[in-house]
């Protein structure tokens, strides 16, 4: 690891005042799992890590105007310990519940669980996010790609986002709290997410000098139906190869509108649109569940390797429905 | 024999409480005063000519105390005789990415990295080779200028006559298998401390299977004779072939100790030791097999290529053992095997855990059941047709001694239910069968000679304290566990008064290593006649005082006592000071050598597979596969072990259940991703050992055939288990799903596929 | 780079020590203390062999900066005996086999301890979850799961006793 700065502030503003105004400036520390893990490996290089761990005003999940708060270094234990506040969110549970290790439970936050960094053995391999030879060609199309995108891969990115909680986030309409030195902003947690473009733009929309605050539930989003899915090729220690959320608004056992999303299948979690709209009207059924597995896979472009993922999507999605309903 | 008072005990091992209580120390927990911190560096080239290495910047900056290149220690070396073709340090090229190219020792790990960042390595790539089938077709930019086409060796065996085999037979099979690369993976990481002490002598503390060939190759590469050089095996953290070659931080740190004539410590990263490898290769075997409708085999044929990698390491070895233990399982009159080693720009393999035997198994115990559904034979059926008439010996020499199959078959089918639950167990579910053995220590040692595999002495001193010297390594199996057993056993004491000094070249007699299984057969023989010998000198005295036969006198809860209950009654203690009367100090030596009628035939390649004796495994596997999915998951395995006795049948059971885990982890899930040379899952994140949440209980029973040359008649029980696993588990997938599938890892990806593609073909049918 | 002081308290004892802040828990436990009991078997938080316990919680010592823990309790195996007597784990883990080599063993003692502190009656699939971020690469676990099974119980029977006593 090379050396760095530590700052270990109290406050939020403390914190803030503390970064930089690029990434190689300073990373914010939590959980650590996955930072601390690149940094041993010189991919993640920051002359100063801010731990952001005692800012208890950051820590907690509560219920705010029927709805629910998480702070960003809220634990999985926590959320463990005391699942009160996910009640009517099974699909929130079903995701934090795929993370058994109980080391991981105890350091890991759900701040960290969106922001960690992508998987891609190309990126880990010290490639870069793109995974650029030395000619600036991504090794990925023609490399093995087992695991890499089968949506929003028309390139250069191929990698897929590893959060486990961004799809039910996304089902459900959660949005973020973020700070920075202007203040803060609110905003869909699909928008923390981007396909990026060009070596140098991140997969996230947060900028190095805000700080993630905090995850929002409505009370609105209490009302839906909701469920995960995750495919797994081993249970812990692992992401999972296919991940599907789903939160319906019903009208008895119709589904009036669907929100479909999927995970570990493009750099960004990935609205299926087309299960989506087929589900609309629709009253849900295994039929129907395995209609919406379908279409959720329309628009799929799978790369040499990975065409499994396709039938993983089918599947996940087709379960997640049938969850949600059971 | 008797009733026993250890043997045969469930018992804790020995250095059980070192481990629980965090106090044993492993190599890398090790630290002495002036200790300085190597580090390797590793070429980036799959393939590449060395044209210069400039370490001058290096050298310079403050804190470094050595680097060194190829140009310091150009001794070759290499586990084999024959296959002395690597440099601790590359002279003239690298031949796979990782390998190693210079050496720095300073006063700080940081320093040291930044040492390796200015070192400059002038590089020329060549042309590389990946694919073992290409690699072996090549005409020119050969990894080995000496090994022609890249082939490191090829072997051609014919017993009997498969011709008129496969003309007798009523049904004939031939398929392709396919079986990733996998990597041992023990959990800790490799790692040497090399003091280099104020006498000019060398003491070398090292996370070694076989500390007596890293001492012979210390000798050699470091030009300093044997006997100014201590090789010490603290505790090891696993081993299971990994540990059982030189690996080139244990000579790096031995190199730049001598050249900074400080102590330097070398441990490994886990993405390094992905890299130092010597796993199970690539296999590819095309098997042939032909059996009668009554279900007898009458030939079996393959040709197995291995990807080997970048140098020879064990490797005609593993290709010679896939060949060997074809034979020795079941009874086939003819037997053809075509073997090619096959070296690649990637890491170079070895052996592990089930060595060369592994892939080959995988393939024949899976045709087994394609043949049989052929034939309409039950799979179990089928296996019982073709057991060999023990004590016997193979067409290809091989001496089997004692055989426990039958019961390793039966009580696996009874307790698995497998007659009512194949092709019953509902939808998704199934249950497959295999069988598997292995060898218990090679018969021939690596290095020809005819001396004694090993050799135990025993001290007792006015204490009465009984020392055991051994040379053999405890790397967590309870070799330890197992002297002091059959130590207590003979000498009729408690373990407690039994000490172990083990595995230190000054201290103990050479005992060639923790490889093969020989630790138990051999290593234990060598012990038992040495506390023969002990027991001889102790009755010796007392028979004489007591006017009585030696033969008269046992020896039991430290006393001796006549055997009839009548008249002598010796406490351990007065015997030993009587037998010291005029003798001083006991002192006793045993020794092993396997007998000349087990070392085999005569022909090229004839030394591999021959062992004093041969474990034998059966196991059933029940799996649930999801259709949708094609994910597996393996719900029972019930596997019985014949280890001839189970001399601690604690121990035993935790290696039999370990080597079905292990099999397991490569039937479904390990393997060693590979793009040009760059390992792509150099971490345990990416390459996925089982996790609980994968592994049920295993159920072992121990079989005892009772060897007649083993120790009180044990025999391996380390390795046999692992290879019936594999194709279990892919035979309970047919039973589960009707797919068969030939490659493993068996993925998710692969059994969709697999189940796609029947869909098609009955689709097909239909129409 | 510049050190600074910072202050642990491990095992109940607390130490000073000057360690640059980009220094790993595990190396200072490792180097720093002499506690050489808490592995290091991989380098990202994959293998369980460096857990130790922070106010009571298994965590991996080696992606936690020891200069983020300086106001916490940490446990490491070698805190685990009390008096030279073994933690009811510890002897577990000798008398059923849950260790062989030895190395992924204070992890799982220091995983298996915060457990069953939690839960002293686990079932079977609960030991299993709970241990699932330990990897050992020896038993095949299922000697784990027996040693696990047995400290339970005999937790369980040490309490009863202790309360039929303060009866």
């Amino acid at each position: 690891m090379r050396p760095f700065e530590y700052g270990n502030p109290s406050t939020v503003k403390q914190a803030i005042s503390l970064l930089g105004s690029d990434w190689e400036q300073a990373a914010v520390l939590a959980g650590g799992t996955d930072l601390i893990s690149l940094m041993k490996d010189y991919i993640d290089t920051p002359k100063r890590v801010v731990n952001i761990k005692s800012i208890s005003a950051l820590r907690g999940a509560s219920e705010v105007n029927g709805g629910l708060r998480l702070g960003a270094t809220t634990t999985f234990e926590d959320l463990f310990e005391n699942p009160a506040p996910l009640r009517d969110f099974p699909s929130l549970r079903a995701a934090i519940d795929g993370i058994y290790s109980a080391q991981m439970r105890s350091m890991g936050t759900v701040g960290g669980d969106l922001l960690q960094r992508p998987r891609c053995w190309y990126y880990r391999n010290g490639f870069g996010l793109l995974a650029l030879d030395s000619k600036g060609q991504s090794l990925v199309p023609h490399g093995d790609n087992r695991y890499h995108a089968i949506f929003g891969n028309a390139g250069p990115a191929y990698f897929v986002s590893p959060s486990s909680l961004a799809p039910p986030l996304v089902a459900l309409g959660a949005t973020l709290r973020i700070q920075g030195p202007k203040g803060e902003r609110e905003l869909p947690v699909a928008e923390l997410f981007r396909i990026p473009r060009h070596t140098g733009e991140r997969e996230h929309t947060i900028q190095p000098k805000e700080i993630l605050t905090e995850i929002l539930l409505p009370a609105s989003a209490r009302r839906l139906r909701n469920a995960t899915y995750e495919v797994r090729e081993r249970h812990f220690m692992d992401w999972p190869l296919a991940t599907a959320s789903v939160a319906l608004r019903m009208e008895g056992r119709r589904v009036r509108q669907a929100r479909v999303v999927l995970g570990q299948v493009a750099p960004i979690p990935w609205r299926a649109e087309g299960a989506e709209r087929e589900l609309a009207g629709k009253t849900l059924d295994e039929a129907v569940a395995t209609r919406a597995g379908e279409a959720a896979t329309v628009g799929a472009h799978p790369l040499s390797k990975n065409g499994y993922k396709v039938q993983l999507v089918r599947v996940a999605v087709k379960r997640a429905l049938l969850a949600a309903i059971a | 024999m008797g009733e026993m008072n250890v043997i045969g005990k469930r018992m804790a091992m020995t250095d059980a409480r070192a481990k629980v209580t965090g106090l044993g120390r492993y190599a890398d927990d090790l630290s002495v005063p002036g200790m300085l911190y190597g580090r390797i560096l590793h070429s980036p080239h799959p393939h590449a000519r060395i044209r210069s290495v400039d370490t001058l910047a290096a050298e310079a900056l403050e804190g470094v105390k050595a680097v060194a290149t190829g140009r310091d220690a150009p001794t070759p070396y290499g586990i084999l005789p024959i296959g002395h073709d690597e440099r601790v340090l590359a002279l003239d090229k690298a031949r796979y990415i990782g390998d190693n190219v210079a050496a720095v020792a300073a006063t700080s790990p940081e320093i040291a990295e930044e040492a390796l960042r200015l070192i400059r390595v002038d590089y020329e790539p060549l042309p590389a080779w990946f694919d073992p089938l290409e690699s072996m077709k090549a005409e020119e930019n050969w990894i080995h200028e000496k090994r022609a086409h890249n082939i490191e060796k090829e072997y051609h065996h014919h017993f009997g006559n498969v011709d008129e085999g496969f003309a007798q037979a009523d049904f004939v099979l031939e398929d392709r298998y396919y079986c990733g690369e996998v990597t041992h993976a023990a959990m800790e990481p490799h790692s040497t401390l090399a003091v280099w002490e104020p006498n000019e002598r060398l003491t070398v503390y090292s996370s070694t299977q076989v500390p007596f060939y890293l001492h012979r190759t210390l000798s050699a590469v470091c030009e300093m004779p044997m006997s100014r050089i201590r090789v010490v095996k603290p505790l090891v953290g696993g081993g299971f072939g990994g540990k059982s070659e030189i690996i080139p931080l244990e000579v790096a740190a031995s190199v730049l100790a001598k050249k900074a004539r400080r102590p330097v410590k070398i441990t490994y990263t886990r993405e390094e030791v992905f890299y130092a490898h010597r796993g199970r290769p690539i296999t590819i075997v095309d098997l042939k097999l032909g059996i009668t409708k009554e279900g007898r085999i009458t030939a079996a044929q393959a040709r197995i290529v291995q990807d080997g990698g970048a140098y020879c390491g064990y490797g005609p070895v593993t290709v010679l053992y896939s060949g060997a233990l074809l034979n020795a399982l079941y009874d086939i009159p003819n037997v053809k095997f075509d073997g090619f080693r096959v070296l690649t720009n990637k890491p170079a393999c070895g052996a592990m855990r089930g060595h060369g035997t592994v892939n080959a198994r995988f393939a024949f115990e899976s045709m087994l059941d394609q043949i049989a559904a052929r034939a309409g034979l039950d799979p179990v059926e089928l296996r019982r047709r073709n057991l060999l008439k023990a004590p016997c010996t193979t067409p290809n020499g091989l001496r089997v001694t004692s055989y426990g199959l039958p019961e390793c078959i039966e009580r696996v089918a009874e307790r698995s239910g497998w007659a009512e639950k194949r092709g019953k167990l509902g939808k998704g579910r199934g249950i497959g069968f295999a069988c598997s053995h292995y060898v218990s220590g090679a018969a021939n040692p690596i290095i020809r000679s005819n001396m004694p595999h090993t050799t135990v002495n025993i001290k007792i001193d006015r204490d009465a304290g009984i020392t055991v010297y051994s040379g053999a390594s405890e790397i967590g199996q309870g070799s330890d566990t197992m002297h002091v057993q059959i130590v207590a056993e003979v000498l009729g004491v408690r373990p407690e008064r039994v000490n172990l000094v083990a595995a230190d070249t000054e201290l103990t007699p050479v005992d060639l290593g923790s490889y093969s299984s020989r630790v138990t057969f051999m290593a234990g023989n060598a012990c038992l006649n040495a506390a023969r010998n002990m027991r001889a000198q102790i009755l010796g005295p007392v028979a004489r005082q007591f006017d009585c036969e030696t033969d008269d006198l046992e020896m039991r809860d430290e006393t001796i006592v006549s055997k009839n209950g009548a008249g002598v009654s010796m406490s351990f203690d007065d015997a030993v000071a009587l037998a010291m009367v005029g003798e001083g100090a006991l002192v006793a030596k045993g020794t092993y050598a396997p007998p000349e009628q087990a070392r085999g035939g005569k022909f090229k390649g004839a030394g591999v597979g021959p062992s004093p004796s041969y474990s034998y495994s059966a196991q059933a596997v029940e799996v649930k596969v999801d259709r949708e999915t094609g994910q597996v998951k393996v719900e029972r395995v019930v596997a019985a072990h014949d280890c001839g006795r189970a001399l601690n049948p604690l121990t035993v059971d935790g290696q039999v259940q370990g080597s079905v885990y292990m099999g397991m982890g490569q039937a479904v899930q390990e393997e060693m991703v590979w793009r040009e040379g760059r390992l792509m899952n150099p971490s345990f994140l990416e390459y996925r050992l089982p996790t609980t949440l994968e592994t049920p209980q295993i159920e072992s029973i121990i079989v005892e055939s009772i060897d007649p040359e083993g120790p009180f008649g044990a025999k391996e029980a380390g390795e046999g288990s692992l290879a019936a696993a594999i194709p279990a588990i892919a035979n309970a997938i047919y039973d589960a799903v009707g797919v068969r599938i030939t490659d493993v890892p068996i993925t998710p990806e692969r059994v969709l596929a697999a189940l796609r593609a029947k869909e098609e073909a009955e689709k097909g049918g239909a129409r | 780079m510049t050190k600074e002081l910072i202050r642990l308290k491990v095992n109940g004892e607390t130490h000073e020590l000057a360690i640059a802040p980009n220094k790993l828990l595990l190396d200072v436990l490792r180097e720093d203390l002499g506690l050489t009991g808490s592995k290091r078997g991989c380098d990202d938080s994959s293998c369980g062999c460096c857990t130790v316990l922070i106010d009571g919680m298994p965590m991996l010592s080696c992606v936690a900066l020891a200069t983020s823990y300086q106001d916490a309790e940490i446990t490491t195996v070698e805190g685990l005996a009390r008096d030279g007597e073994l933690d009811p784990v510890q002897e577990a883990f000798m008398s059923w086999g849950g260790a062989q080599c030895g190395f992924c063993t204070p992890g799982f003692l220091m995983t298996t301890h915060a457990l069953l502190e939690k839960n002293p009656d686990p079932t079977l699939d609960q030991v299993r979850e709970a241990l699932a971020s330990n990897i050992c690469r020896c038993t095949g676990y299922t000697q784990i799961y027996e040693s696990v099974l047995a400290a339970a119980q005999k937790i369980r029977e040490k309490r009863k006793n202790e309360i039929a006593i303060s009866k």
